[in-house]
């Protein structure tokens, strides 16, 4: 007989465990977030998961330590991805495409509309590592059922974090190309872009950090009018590092 | 009396060689290990101190022989005699893998041992040309053993994974050592991260490995950058690259450098002036005004009359009342005595407009020279564009084909990324400026200024040439180049490598003579002496291999086979800038598009970024 505690303990496991394996990894504070947990709770959640070679947990960055699944942790949930720790260079930007995900799933409309994240691991995985050089990659995409209540179902949403600004040139070159695609990531070479045929993201979402904003807008600016299928927001607050300074000056 | 003194010291000699002998056969076991392992050590190169780290490493074998020795009752001091006496049993018995197993504790270690003894004796014996049969031997010695260390590097290299860019400690691993004079030997040669934040001098005759050993500079400079900053230990790494040939060559170049800093997680890579731009209009008037004139060519003598009448008009132009420029066209309209009046029409301005007044007349030849100046740079400095946009600048300058244009070009680059440094200095950013073959288009801005303007701006410098000749202009700023490059030099094949070399200087060495007695017959008896010789011998640098080096840091040298950066694919083409969207994009365009605005209100705020 499973106790009730016990059910709802192993469901936690699962969807953290899960979320955790997406993101490539995450920090303790991100974790608790999206487990609604205090950080009593969480230090204790991460002890067992280590404890059982689930995950691996250590100070990458400034800030809580970072989380990451073992190859066992992978296995349990599932998932053919490398077991590695996250990237020291891509730290900063794993987080702030975390919290992107934690905001727009904590949104009522998400849940309603039974949206469906895919992340970059997920792509990823799917070309089996023939990414060309020049071939873009979206930071997450967003599936909207047929089936949901939302104006926007069955559209997919291209994710696009930006925390240091691309050139304009650049950036404008990825925008047409997110907004061109017509094939799924890891299809032939043939279906990345088959004129006439619906393009794969009806539109591309770009969350930026203040230094990036202006690019951002000034190359959906030189895009004429794909520029309606672009959207510029700012990053939501918990998406930074905590800087050394700042943890001092707190 | 010399006869029987000289009968005795043979006699002493055939004593203690047969004395050797018993104690070598006596001592088999160790006796085969040290003679294999000097044997490895001569077919590898190896110094003799990796013999010796090789038997430590062997202690904990034996203190574990010892111990299961000790737990079956035996003596664990007299294990070693016990071993050697079953060997000498096992072996009567003919049961001979018995006898190693038996023996392996003791005799591995102390036969590492001793093969580290007897090599360091002979490459001291080699070194100082005592050894061998012949006066000649040592030099052979010494060829062979830099073509064993050469390949053993080579092979080291050749195995996936074993010279990572950046080492556990963050340290930049370059290759696999070859050999090194002063310098720690190691198997892999690595340099402090800090090392790389500093000046340093790359010298190479074209198709030597120059460009691999850039790149996988580049790299870890990136690399290590992007780490320091995840850890809040500074802004995020800027590099900018200036290739002062131009042509085909250095798109290339330029494709690689995108794909390996990349891979070493640079977010942006520009290409300058191809696929970005940059703003000289951005530079604050009174620096605008100087590098305005500077990239007009002037004479001396009676022309200076001529290059203050241009200062003069510039200055106008540019501080005039309604504000800098904003792009050439809004400059070049600026030069026109109507306007210029104009502008300083307004009270206030009494001495401003006098002089517009008097140099009406050569305003319009000044607008010439500045047209014509614009149209050969191209749009290239006109915007908009900024060093902040991206991680990585490869700013092409077509020094071989249009000199003029390049020196202009970066006389107006350094501006900007000076200009740059100074107007951001809180993001504190740790930027190296990388140049190859700057000395052709350094006219304009010589050299050794941009060394002192970099060190004030706290940018590291890295001059890359093809020869000692082609660092600077003239000797006295090749010498104080090399000799500011506090992040060392590196020195791959190059036809006149001693005045880099002699900056290395000497070292104290024996050399021994031997006296010849007769056609190909030379004593064992000679004359040895203290000699200098230099630490890092010209002739070994002339003699380097496609992707050899010689590292020269602090009086001392390492030779080291530089590992290749792999990188992805080539890269397509790229696309014409501001191009039109293929009739493709435009029919995929949905009809109508929901409105999303309430839905990203509620995850992210209002209002857009």
């Amino acid at each position: 007989m499973v106790s009730l505690s016990a059910a709802s303990l192993a469901e936690r496991d699962s969807t953290g465990l899960t979320f955790v394996a997406e993101m490539y990894g995450l920090q303790q504070d991100q974790l608790a977030e999206l487990l609604d947990l205090t950080a009593r709770q969480i230090r204790a959640l991460i002890g067992r998961w280590t404890q059982r070679g689930l995950a691996e947990s250590a100070i990458l960055s400034p800030g809580p330590p970072w989380i990451w699944l073992t190859r066992a942790g992978l296995q349990a949930c599932g998932l053919r991805y490398t077991a590695t720790s996250p990237a020291l260079p891509r730290l900063a930007h794993i987080r702030a495409t975390t919290a992107v995900r934690l905001a727009l799933e904590h949104a009522p409309g998400y849940a309603d509309g039974g949206a469906h994240w895919r992340s970059e691991r997920r792509l990823r995985a799917r070309l089996g590592g023939r990414l060309g050089n020049r071939e873009h990659l979206p930071d997450a995409e967003v599936h909207w059922p047929d089936s949901g209540p939302a104006p926007w179902a069955g559209e997919c949403w291209a994710i696009e974090v930006e925390l240091t600004a691309k050139t304009v040139t650049r950036t404008t070159a990825i925008m047409r190309e997110l907004l061109a695609r017509t094939g799924d990531y890891g299809c032939r070479a043939a279906e990345v872009r088959v004129a006439g045929s619906p393009p794969r993201h009806d539109r591309a979402i770009y969350l930026c950090s203040p230094g990036a904003a202006a690019t951002v807008r000034r190359a959906r600016e030189a895009l004429g009018t794909l520029a309606t299928r672009i959207e510029v927001r700012g990053l939501p607050a918990a998406a930074y590092l905590q800087l050394r300074q700042r943890a001092e000056t707190a | 009396m010399t006869g029987r003194r000289s009968s005795a010291g043979a006699t002493r000699r055939a004593v203690a060689a047969l004395a050797i002998a018993c104690a070598l056969i006596v001592l088999a076991p160790a006796t085969i290990v040290a003679v294999l392992a000097a044997g490895g050590a001569w077919l590898r190169g190896w110094q003799p101190a990796r013999l010796y780290r090789a038997a430590a490493w062997c202690a904990p074998m034996v203190i574990a022989w010892l111990i299961a020795a000790a737990s079956h009752g035996s003596d664990p001091l007299l294990a070693p005699y016990d071993a050697w006496l079953a060997v000498w049993h096992a072996r009567s018995a003919g049961l001979l893998l018995t006898a190693a197993v038996d023996v392996a504790p003791a005799a591995v270690p102390l036969g590492l041992l001793l093969g580290g003894l007897a090599w360091s004796a002979r490459i001291a014996d080699m070194a100082s040309a005592a050894g061998g049969r012949r006066p000649g031997a040592a030099i052979a010695f010494d060829q062979r053993q830099w073509r064993h260390q050469a390949r053993s590097a080579a092979a080291r290299i050749a195995a996936p994974g074993s010279v990572p860019l950046l080492t556990a400690r963050g340290d930049f691993a370059a290759g696999a050592t070859i050999r090194t004079v002063g310098h720690p030997a190691r198997p892999l040669t690595t340099l402090p991260e800090a090392r790389l934040r500093a000046h340093q001098v790359v010298i190479g005759s074209p198709g030597t490995g120059k460009t691999t050993l850039l790149l996988r500079l580049w790299a870890a400079f990136m690399a290590a950058g992007l780490r320091r900053h995840a850890a809040g230990q500074g802004g995020p790494p800027l590099i900018v690259m200036i290739d002062c040939k131009g042509g085909a060559d250095a798109r290339r170049i330029a494709d690689r450098a995108r794909r390996v800093l990349r891979d070493a997680g640079a977010r942006s890579f520009a290409v300058w002036p191809d696929d970005a731009t940059l703003n000289l209009w951005t530079l604050p008037p009174r620096q605008l005004t100087t590098t305005l004139v500077d990239l007009i060519e002037h004479g001396t003598g009676g022309a200076a009359y001529y290059t203050d009448v241009m200062d003069a008009v510039v200055a106008l132009a540019v501080d005039a009342p309604p504000g800098p420029p904003v792009s050439s066209a809004d400059f070049l309209a600026r030069l026109d005595p109507g306007w210029l009046a104009l502008a300083y029409s307004a009270g206030g301005y009494d001495h401003q407009l006098q002089l517009a007044r008097a140099a009406a007349h050569q305003v319009p030849d000044v607008a010439l020279r500045f047209r014509t100046l614009f149209r050969r740079l191209g749009p290239g400095l006109d915007g908009p564009g900024d060093f902040a946009d991206a991680d990585a600048w490869y700013c092409i300058l077509e020094g071989t084909g249009e000199l003029a244009v390049a020196e202009a070009q970066a006389r107006a680059v350094m501006d900007l990324l000076a200009g740059y440094v100074v107007r951001e200095p809180g993001q504190a950013r740790p930027t190296l400026l990388a140049v190859d073959e700057f000395s052709a288009v350094a006219r304009r801005l010589p050299i050794w200024q941009l060394y002192e303007r970099a060190r004030s701006l706290g940018l590291a410098v890295q001059v890359s040439a093809q020869s000692w000749h082609g660092l600077a202009p003239d000797e006295d700023e090749r010498y104080r180049i090399a000799t500011a490059a506090e992040g060392g030099i590196w020195l791959l094949r190059t036809a006149h490598p001693e005045p880099v070399t002699g900056l290395a200087g000497v070292r104290r060495t024996v050399d021994s003579s031997r006296t010849l007695l007769g056609f190909l017959r030379w004593s064992r008896q000679g004359n040895s002496r203290v000699r200098d010789g230099p630490v890092a011998d010209p002739a070994i640098i002339r003699a380097l291999d496609v992707g050899q080096a010689a590292y020269i840091y602090r009086g001392g040298v390492t030779y080291t086979q530089i590992k290749r950066l792999v990188s992805g694919p080539a890269a397509l083409a790229a696309a014409p800038r501001a191009a039109p969207p293929p009739a493709a994009e435009v029919e995929a365009v949905p009809a109508a598009l929901a409105d999303i605005s309430s839905f990203l209100d509620e995850a992210f705020g209002t209002g857009s970024a």
